[in-house]
């Protein structure tokens, strides 16, 4: 009989930006801590915010690395690379050739740094996946394309990607599901943090109202811009109470079922869960069985976002998130 | 901004031959190619600065602002402060200033989107 075992779990680094941001931790220190919490062994890390050197690690870092993860006993799983089009604002973005290379170039350091593959994005063109995608396989990384909100698993960037994906049919090209595209609810500590900045209550009420409604995120938000200013609520206000639009969207999670089977990797999004092993977003008793059941067994890292908006401690937060993905894949 | 972003950084602002220079951090969560900054304005005092003159210096390298926007490969790692050397009259260590420092970011992955972010401190120059 075989026994659904589910994710492996892990932690991204990107968990502990505000630690990260205000010095609190170099990068011998971070992965100390995280080794030291048990919160490993499998880590993601972006390229662009924890490698100086990035996109071209040179071979001596790239040696250092792997001797700091080697010594705490580490799995460096995912390297986050960005698709940056735009150099100039204003101006055209840089050609595919450019592009491509720009890839390669974090495809490289990605590899010689020991990751097993890489997030990368939809500001990719898909087209270009023909040319990119056989690269990173000689290199022997895999790559995942992150679908976070406003993507889901039926979303037309989504759909044109897994058109070209049963095109190519490799094992190299695969989906990183971000949970923040089916939340179920604007977190509750998010709410505070705006309420904090100034926002008054019928402007939270608009705000969970509009972001419930169908539409594009962008479109939801001048909605509730146009109403909130109408109604004399301060720019700054309606500013604080606007971030939901722009990292969460209200897809249905059970979607997810749609992507298990080209899945690579997760990211364990959430922005807060409670002693009692409570995420406030997203529902993770409906999420995680549809990868644990679908035969998923890589990895999730635990991605805590809450850092946007909360300075609470993310290793607190991380710890709470691993207790309750377990108990939840146990169950 | 995130809770922990600042723009005016931990080194502040010191005294400095052509005026005074002072330190500035990135607010975003990742480094961005310089070309995507954009130092938009300084306040000392309440009066604005000209920029005209000014230069950047970061890493050991140099350049002056006004060659910010052709940067595209030259990356402000997101934990260092980089810093602007600007005339700034006669600014002698010691004295507090009233500074106020506005930048500009178009993360390159992310069309069209430009975010300004503006701190204000009282500084004692060093």
């Amino acid at each position: 009989m075989t026994v659904a075992q589910g994710p492996n779990i892990g932690v991204s680094l990107y968990s502990f930006t505000n630690e990260w941001l205000s010095r609190q931790f170099d990068l011998p220190a971070l992965l100390h801590e995280v080794d030291r919490r048990g919160l490993g062994p499998n880590i993601e890390i972006i390229g662009f915010q924890t490698f100086k050197e990035f996109p071209d690690v040179s071979d001596r870092f790239a040696a250092e690395f792997r001797e700091l993860i080697a010594a705490h006993n580490l799995n460096p799983v995912s390297c986050a690379i960005n698709s940056d089009r735009f150099l100039k604002p204003g101006q055209q973005p840089i050609d595919d050739a450019a592009l491509v290379e720009y890839h390669k170039r974090q495809l490289r350091s990605a590899a010689k740094m020991g990751f097993s593959l890489v997030r990368y994005q939809f500001a990719l063109p898909v087209h270009l996946l023909p040319e990119i995608a056989p690269y990173a396989g000689d290199l022997g990384l895999r790559m995942g394309v992150e679908v976070h909100a406003p993507m889901w698993a039926r979303h037309p960037a989504v759909l044109a990607y897994r058109d070209m994906y049963e095109k190519l049919d490799t094992p190299v090209l695969g989906w990183i599901p971000d949970f923040s595209g089916t939340a179920s609810r604007i977190p509750a500590s998010m709410l505070d943090a705006a309420r904090a900045a100034g926002a008054a209550e019928s402007l939270i009420d608009l705000l969970q109202d509009i972001w419930l409604e169908p539409g594009m995120s962008h479109e939801r938000a001048g909605k509730l811009r146009e109403i909130a200013l109408r109604e004399g609520h301060a720019p700054a206000h309606i500013q604080a109470a606007s971030l939901a639009f722009f990292i969460l969207a209200n897809n249905d999670p059970l979607s997810w079922a749609e992507m298990v089977d080209r899945t690579i990797h997760i990211h364990g999004k959430f922005y807060g869960v409670s002693e009692d092993l409570v995420e406030e977003a997203i529902d993770y008793g409906a999420i995680l069985p549809l990868f644990r059941d679908g035969g998923f067994t890589g990895t999730m890292v635990s991605e805590w976002e809450g850092h946007a908006y909360d300075t609470r401690d993310a290793f607190e937060q991380v710890e709470r998130h691993h207790a309750m993905c377990r108990k939840i894949l146990a169950g | 901004m995130l809770p922990v972003e600042r723009l005016i950084g931990e080194e502040g602002v010191c005294a400095h031959p052509r005026g005074i220079r002072l330190a500035m951090r990135l607010p975003w969560y990742r480094s961005l190619p310089f070309s995507t900054v954009e130092v938009a304005a300084v306040s000392l005092d309440g009066v604005a600065a000209d920029l005209s003159d000014a230069v950047v210096e970061y890493d050991g390298k140099s350049w002056p602002l006004a060659q910010n926007g052709e940067k595209v490969d030259e990356f402000w790692f997101v934990r260092d402060s980089a810093f602007l050397v600007l005339p700034a009259g006669e600014i002698e260590a010691g004295r507090e200033v009233a500074l106020s420092l506005t930048i500009n970011i178009s993360p390159p992955y992310i069309p069209g989107m430009t975010r300004t972010n503006t701190q204000v401190a009282t500084l004692r120059v060093a």
